[in-house]
């Protein structure tokens, strides 16, 4: 049997270059993530505490209480739920992630590779927030969600986790609605230009 | 109609999947002596006016189950808290 080829869920979607409004600087820029190691843990039973101190010594940082994230060493841990994390690596690739976090924390939380799952976007730029706005319920002004602060919504209709990473949003969506996701988002970012940046 | 979730704050309604009263219990008996029990459990329900506990899952947010208590005449939401109460 042959591997499959790994391509990446916007290629030959978000196509590279400007759209929408063409003069001046475009208000948003958009750069697909590809290649990130993503990966869900769930705390295990009464391992909460076990779990905190597992994330400490592997990865350098405390794992956050609430909807922000938390960047250790080469991982960022967004919280998504009580007792539960996403896990995002630029250094641990694809399915290194969980399995690394597997390794590590084997008995203290279950793990989950949701690297071939879902689409991670970064945007950024002038417009970005009241591009956003047109889709996503939650206030996004630096003063409530400020730098590192997450959220799992509904951007226009589709499942989302935004966090928030200095000036730029990283957007993660299913794969199977990336395409979906970038139509409404070309259309919703054309009065302000937006301009797709190629990152292979 | 927006819900304060105890770990994502408050977000809209489209949020939410309601899944209904928060104040029935199954019954215990599985036995044909409870059958009043289970028809009561299964079917019926009462309709207050005024403050209601009701149960909400935040599915397309953190996925915690929600007791609501609600205010039937006026909407108003009163508390809300995560039915599980540690991981
Ligand atoms: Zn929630």
């Amino acid at each position: 049997m042959s591997k499959l080829k790994s391509m990446s869920a916007l290629e030959s979607v978000a196509v590279p270059g400007r759209h929408g409004k063409s003069d001046g600087p475009a208000g948003v820029t958009l750069q697909e993530r590809a290649d990130l190691g993503l990966a869900t843990l769930e705390v295990r039973k009464g391992q909460a505490a076990a779990l905190d101190a597992a994330v400490q010594a592997a990865y350098g940082v405390a794992l956050p209480n609430g909807p922000v994230s938390a960047v250790g060493k080469g991982v960022r841990f967004v919280g998504v739920g009580p007792g539960q994390w996403f896990a995002v690596s630029e250094t641990h690739a694809n399915e290194a992630l969980a399995n690394d976090l597997a390794t590590k924390l084997e008995g203290l939380a279950s793990v989950a590779d949701h690297s071939s799952g879902r689409a991670v976007v970064r945007v950024e730029g002038p417009s970005v927030r009241d591009v956003l706005a047109k889709g996503l319920a939650i206030d996004l002004d630096p003063g409530v969600f400020g730098d590192g602060a997450a959220a799992v919504t509904n951007i226009s209709h589709m499942g989302v986790l935004v966090w928030r990473d200095g000036e730029a949003f990283d957007l993660a969506v299913f794969r199977s609605v990336a395409g979906s996701f970038y139509g409404w988002l070309e259309e919703a970012a054309a009065a302000y230009g937006l301009d797709v940046v190629t990152t292979s | 109609m927006r819900i304060t979730c105890p770990y994502c704050g408050a977000r809209n309604l489209e949020e939410f999947t309601y899944r209904g009263d928060a104040t029935v219990k199954r019954p215990e008996s599985i036995e044909e002596t409870a059958r009043d029990a289970w028809i009561d459990y299964v079917y019926l329900r009462d309709n207050p006016a005024g403050l209601h506990k009701e149960l909400w899952h935040h599915s397309a947010g953190c996925h915690a189950w929600l007791q609501v208590t609600r205010d039937t005449t006026t909407h108003e939401i009163v508390d809300v808290e995560r039915v599980a109460k540690e991981r």
